[in-house]
């Protein structure tokens, strides 16, 4: 795109051009779009269209039918009859065994149960430290024990999450090289 | 318009003077060249053919078909859609499909000796 005079004035004409051009191409595309799917509405060609509004009109119909508290033919005393005519219980209660502790939880006491017993909690997560840091007192007990009466104590302040600090590192009692 | 500057400028070695006599505009110029060359319908299969392949037009279809439903679809016009889908079809174009065509425009203004 080489011209005699004015370069830089035509690159520029040159990038607005192409832009216009572009647009005119996407509008023509819009407007193509747009008929189509004007054209597709209004002949009731979109089948997907008239099933969705069915299905919004079934379930704000059985919605209704749920609040309205005369009507027992869908409800079965306390429970809700679902499209095969089963009742759940609104908490799940079949019992089977925690893999982390052995006990027998109900299925829907289950995620409240895991919390506690694999340590996303607070207690959980300190009775896993403490235990961690009574096994390292024991090893490091044996190696240093100079050390080992500011070590444990410090230990049980600290209350941050990371086990290494723990170690007694940063207690400037042991020198490393 | 901003570049009526450029139809001020003193004519190219190249100009056609044909054409020049019957005071088009230089935009007016290359749009005729663009249709009559075929390119334009090339131009367009191809932008709709890369709007097709990256979703864009299912984007604005369903943005029709959500209009519709709210609506009612005996009360929508083509007005209508084109206003719904305008705003957001222009500025959800991939940045790679716009630079392809622009890409195939520059290279046809090169080709098309302004």
């Amino acid at each position: 795109m080489s011209l005699p005079n004015d370069k830089n004035g035509n690159m520029s004409f040159n990038s607005q051009l192409s832009a216009h051009l572009f647009s005119d191409l996407l509008d023509s595309i819009i407007v193509d779009v747009a008929s189509e799917c004007h054209r597709t509405a209004r002949l009731g060609l979109d089948c997907n269209l008239e099933i969705e509004e069915e299905e919004l009109r079934l379930s704000a119909e059985a919605r209704a039918r749920l609040s309205d508290p005369s009507n027992g033919g869908d409800v079965n005393g306390k429970y809700i009859v679902d499209i095969f005519g089963q009742t759940h219980p609104p908490v799940a209660n079949d019992i089977f065994e925690c893999m982390n502790c052995g006990q027998s939880i109900m299925a829907g006491r289950f995620a409240p149960h895991l919390e506690k017993c694999m340590g996303k909690g607070r207690k959980a997560r300190l009775k896993a430290r403490r235990s961690s840091r009574l096994a390292q007192n024991r090893y490091a007990r044996g190696s240093y024990v100079s050390s080992h009466s500011q070590y444990s104590s410090t230990s049980q302040l600290s209350n941050d999450t990371s086990d290494t600090t723990g170690e007694g590192y940063s207690n400037g009692a042991y020198e490393d090289p | 318009m901003l570049w009526r500057g450029s139809v001020n400028r003193p004519p190219t070695p190249e100009a056609e003077d044909g054409r020049q006599d019957q005071h088009l505009s230089l935009q007016e110029i290359i749009n005729i060249k663009l249709v009559e060359s075929g390119e334009k319908e090339r131009l367009k299969e191809l932008l709709r053919e890369r709007l097709i392949e990256c979703g864009w037009r299912d984007e604005m279809k369903e943005l029709c078909r959500s209009f519709v439903r709210k609506k009612g679809k005996n009360n929508v016009t083509v007005e209508d859609l084109i206003n719904v889908i305008t705003p957001k079809g222009r500025a959800s174009v991939p940045d790679s499909v716009k630079a392809e065509l622009l890409q195939h425009i520059r290279s046809f203004l090169g080709s098309a000796a302004l």
